[in-house]
């Protein structure tokens, strides 16, 4: 519309407006005429400076004049747009066709997106590829993940599993490197599902000023859909661990239905809940509880059954991968006097077969009982003396231990074994435990997430008597899941009887976060259980001193299991994500069939120091059976961390066991997965992106069309001032708007004349 | 019909007689004009929890001790062998007691389940009703620990039938000098214990009857753990019988708190 109004009153395109360059061609003659106008503008001013009429309304008459005899003046002097314009059949012309899946969804008037491309650019009447060829040399390339030259209609499949639209942008431009480009064309719906910025790519165009003309397909909102969107899980856990994982969920055309929610491991339906759909345009995070209970890569899947109309039901499915292990986490508990505390939650964790609790129990003043020790030097000296003994545990319970029972070294170590480690720290309540037990100003207080405070501490022999309930915050973990549901774990908590707590803690560190708080005969509330990442693990603080109430209580049924239940949780989080020495990750947990993955390990020493002189090894083993060896190498950037590129070939799961040795002796095995398989992301996020398609036009000097004005975009090309080009000059003196504002300018200054009583 | 039963009746049938609300505390002398026994004083304290370490008593049988000569049997050695243990248990380990007269409690008081560590006196005289039978089962089920103490001859039996009532299947185990309950404080290194009544049999009841599992119970038959203690500042008994008898009771309370 604003293009053919533009048209209308210029005659030219606003491109070549943009493109051209403004000058003056005059003549002999114009130098002349311009004389008389000169001489006409000295007549007016000097006919209106005196005579009839009031001073404002002559004023106002000798400006209109004025302005008419400058119009005149200007197109005397032969006013010119000159502009560089592209020679016909003498440049190429890139015209870059999304070729993924995303544009099979039929939001293009009615039709799937691809119909565009069908109708315009590869059908037998394609409109569109006719103009273009009519002034161009045309290379058409279909892209997904990388581009690659078509020249038979067919080859479009639409079934791409990526769109990366900077790689292919970048490839184009290498493609048609040295021959004379006019531009490039991109018909896409804009829905980048490239890791990479485009910024690069973008880069490159600009430094080569090869302008990008973008083409948008669909709507920037689908009518009816509904996606599962953004999911946050965890890369490893233990088996048997309750998870609980945030479920973003969009929609539109949806408002308020209620759907299912269901979670998937591997086929098996391991969690349903009924979910109330958000407003249009709101994404809601829904949390979702479920446990995992079979050991090695399963993938979870997230997913809402399709609705009547929905446009999209490929995005109603997300997927998720987690290496479940089904390994012994052993967690280190020194307990500094005899208390039911200690037994319990041995007992609660006494069947979960992940968990290993070795107990240091101090009975009397330099009197140690070790329970659950591998061998009998295990802590045979007291507490871990060094590094290496310390760090072989995954987590460290300090029960009611006063900081006096620990030499600085070893206060050193505990935040040691959280910041550097990477191990769970969980500290309970008790009168020798947090600033009543003297960790005020010490190493260890750093890595709590309360705030110890030695000149506020509980009063010696005086217990708080609380009821504890969860947070927001820990209505939405796993850790403090009692029930099936928010709702029943709600219910359960505030059924519990009351527990003690014997440490005075009002406050958090600013990171931190509570997750149960507590409830005093005062009405005075206080945290009850926090925690907090600290370096490169996590500090959790459970206030209460006599959990064990929860158990034990003549209102708790014997068959209960919300005390085992919690303690495992907590437990579990505590060691949950705890690195070993040779730690495996991976760049994606998923890549296309015949894409490379990047897997990179970190190596480190007993003592958690990093290693870049150790020798990694993956041995690959893929899902026909096939073995590889491939050494790792140090990335040479980072601090103990070796990298290496695994190429993949047929779909499905790869196991990477990797071992790191150094100077004969072994550091450490650990195994990861990573599978091969094609994306679903084409369909997420799936409308069209104009933003993306405007910027990299903006960016490199094109111009965004919409699908269904593309019109010009033909015209347009031709003045983009790149390859073989001849200069065209416009004349502007004969467009329509030079002759409207003469003619307007004539008709107002006659009205005006007839208003004031002139005429 | 022994004689303090048939004294018994008799008493409660000039009560009847009568028809007064006479109570027999005020009596002191019976119808053949000899003087009677006076009833037993026995202050019931109970604690309240604070998260501190308890010492708990259980109480079984009549509750009204007005028409017994002597203290009921669950009460033998009440209230001073508790405070002295729990005295030693304070100076020994570091353990936070409470000290005071006692703890004592019935075994369907659902307060019982404050107190993990129970002890009985005189098993042999043990009666429990369905309610008792009940709280006890969820008590040693969900974690609780119970030491029957001073029993000998035929009291065993009244032991296990009594027990086959809390727990139908549990069987009593003879316990190894090499079970950590012997261990978990002193070390204790022989089980030949002359008792008080004969030699020692140390038996005991395991979680799931899996003697890898936690001991439920632990009964010291022929021996009387409590006598020693509450006699053992007096020159009663040798230094050397109180002190074994304190280790025991401190291995059986360590045990009970770490396993």
């Amino acid at each position: 519309m604003f293009e053919a109004i533009f048209r209308f009153f210029f005659e030219l395109s606003p491109v070549v407006f943009s493109q051209g360059e403004f000058r003056f061609a005059p003549t002999t003659g114009s130098y002349v005429a311009a004389a008389a106008v000169l001489v006409a503008v000295g007549l007016t001013l000097s006919a209106y400076r005196s005579g009839r009429g009031r001073p404002r309304d002559r004023a106002i008459l000798t400006v209109i004049r004025v302005a008419l005899l400058a119009i005149l003046l200007v197109c005397l002097f032969r006013p010119l747009l000159v502009v560089k314009a592209a020679v016909a059949q003498q440049n190429f012309l890139g015209v870059l066709l999304d070729d993924s899946r995303s544009m099979q969804i039929a939001d293009y008037n009615g039709q799937p997106r691809s119909a565009f491309i069908t109708d315009q650019l590869t059908g037998p009447n394609a409109a569109l590829l006719k103009a273009l060829s009519d002034r161009f040399t045309v290379r058409i390339f279909r892209f997904s993940s990388a581009p690659s030259r078509t020249t038979a209609p067919g080859e479009m499949t639409f079934g791409g599993s990526q769109t990366r639209l900077g790689a292919a942008l970048s490839g184009v431009r290498q493609e048609l490197a040295g021959l004379p480009v006019a531009g490039l064309v991109m018909v896409s719906d804009g829905a980048d599902t490239a890791d990479a910025a485009l910024g690069d790519a973008l880069l490159g165009l600009t430094a080569e000023s090869l302008p990008v003309f973008t083409v948008g397909v669909g709507q920037e909102q689908l009518s009816r859909d509904i996606q599962v969107g953004r999911l946050t899980t965890p890369k490893t856990a233990l088996k048997g661990a309750t998870l609980m994982v945030d479920v973003v969920l969009s929609q539109s055309g949806f408002d308020g239905q209620q759907i299912t929610l269901d979670v998937e491991d591997e086929g098996t339906l391991v969690s349903t809940q009924q979910v109330t759909l958000p407003d249009a345009g709101m994404p809601a995070s829904i949390p979702v509880r479920f446990t995992v209970t079979e050991a090695g890569p399963r993938v979870l899947r997230f997913r809402v059954s399709p609705q009547p109309g929905e446009l999209v039901t490929e995005n109603n499915a997300r997927e998720a991968l987690i290496d479940v292990r089904d390994r012994k986490e052993k967690v280190l508990y020194f307990e500094g006097e005899p208390r039911w505390e200690m037994k319990f939650i041995g007992r609660a964790i006494k069947d979960d077969s992940n968990l290993v609790l070795t107990v240091l129990q101090r009975t009397a003043d330099n009197k140690y009982l070790r329970i659950g020790v591998d061998n009998a030097d295990e802590l045979a000296a007291g507490f871990p003396k060094t590094r290496e003994e310390l760090f072989a545990y995954r987590g460290l319970i300090l029960g009611s231990i006063e900081a006096g029972a620990f030499t600085g070294d070893q206060l050193r170590m505990i935040s040691e074994f959280v910041d550097r480690r990477g191990g769970g720290l969980l500290t309970l309540g008790g009168p020798r435990a947090f600033a009543e037990g003297g960790y005020a100003g010490t190493a260890v207080a750093d890595v709590l997430p309360v705030v110890l405070d030695r000149t506020r501490i509980q009063a010696k022999d005086t217990v708080s008597r609380l009821t504890v309930k969860p947070t927001r915050a820990g209505s939405a973990t796993a850790v403090t899941q009692l029930a099936a549901n928010e709702t029943a774990s709600a219910e359960r908590w505030s059924t519990l009887p009351g527990i003690t707590a014997v440490n005075r803690i009002d406050s958090v560190k600013p990171g931190a976060t509570v997750l149960l708080t507590g409830t005093d005969d005062t009405r005075a509330e206080r945290p009850m259980l926090a925690f907090q990442r600290y370096g490169r693990g996590k500090a959790f603080s459970f206030l209460p001193q006599d959990s064990w109430i929860w158990q034990m209580h003549a209102s708790i049924p014997v068959e209960d299991m919300t005390h085992e239940n919690y303690w495992r949780q907590l437990l579990r989080s505590v060691v949950d994500d705890v690195p070993d020495q040779v730690e495996p990750s991976l760049t994606t947990e998923r890549v296309e069939p015949g894409e490379a993955a990047t897997l990179v390990a970190n190596v480190v020493d007993p003592s958690f120091v990093e290693l870049n002189d150790a020798i990694v090894m993956a041995t690959i083993t893929g899902p026909d059976g096939a073995i590889s060896d491939l050494p790792l190498s140090w990335d040479g950037e980072h601090a103990g961390q070796y990298t290496v590129s695994v190429p993949t070939k047929a779909p499905g799961w790869y196991q990477a066991k990797l071992e790191a040795t150094r100077a004969g002796q072994t550091i450490g095995t650990t195994v990861t997965h990573f599978r091969a398989a094609p994306g679903e992301a084409e369909f997420f996020d799936a409308t069209l992106h104009a933003a993306t398609l405007r910027r990299i036009a903006e960016d490199t000097g094109g111009r965004y069309y919409e699908a269904g004005n593309t019109a010009t975009l033909a015209d347009d090309l031709r003045y983009t001032g790149r390859g073989v080009t001849s200069v065209e000059e416009h004349d502007l003196w004969h467009m329509p708007i030079v002759l409207m504002l003469l003619v307007g300018l004539l008709c107002a200054e006659w009205g005006y004349r007839r208003v004031v009583g002139l005429a | 019909m022994s004689s303090a039963s048939r004294s018994l009746i008799v008493a409660a049938a000039l009560v009847v007689m009568t028809g007064s609300a006479l109570t027999l505390g005020a009596v002191d002398q019976d119808f053949r004009g000899f003087q009677r026994r006076p009833p037993p004083m026995i202050t019931e304290t109970k604690a309240d929890y604070d998260g501190r370490f308890v010492f708990m008593r259980l109480r079984y049988g009549a509750a009204d001790l007005r028409l017994m000569r002597r203290e009921p049997p669950w009460a033998h050695d009440f209230p001073r062998a508790d405070f002295h243990f729990m005295k030693i248990l304070s100076e020994l380990t570091l353990t936070r007691t409470w000290l005071d007269q006692g703890n004592v409690r019935a075994l369907d008081d659902p307060d019982m389940a404050m107190f993990p560590v129970a002890y009985m006196s005189e098993p042999g005289f043990w009666t429990l009703n369905e309610s008792e039978a009940a709280g006890l089962r969820a008590y040693l089920l969900k974690g609780g620990f119970i030491i029957f103490d001073d029993f000998r001859e035929n009291h065993g039996d009244n032991l296990v039938s009594q027990m086959r009532v809390v727990l139908p299947d549990a069987r009593w185990v003879p316990l190894d000098v090499s079970h950590p309950i012997f261990h978990s404080f002193f070390d204790i290194n022989s089980l030949e214990v002359e008792g008080y009544y004969g030699p020692t049999e140390w038996t005991g009841i395991f979680e799931d009857n899996d003697p890898g599992k936690r001991l439920l119970a632990v009964a010291n038959y022929n021996h009387d753990l409590g006598e020693l203690w509450e006699f053992s500042d007096t020159g009663y008994v040798p230094v050397d019988l109180s002190n074994e008898a304190y280790k025991f009771g401190v291995n059986y309370v360590m045990y009970a708190m770490t396993h």
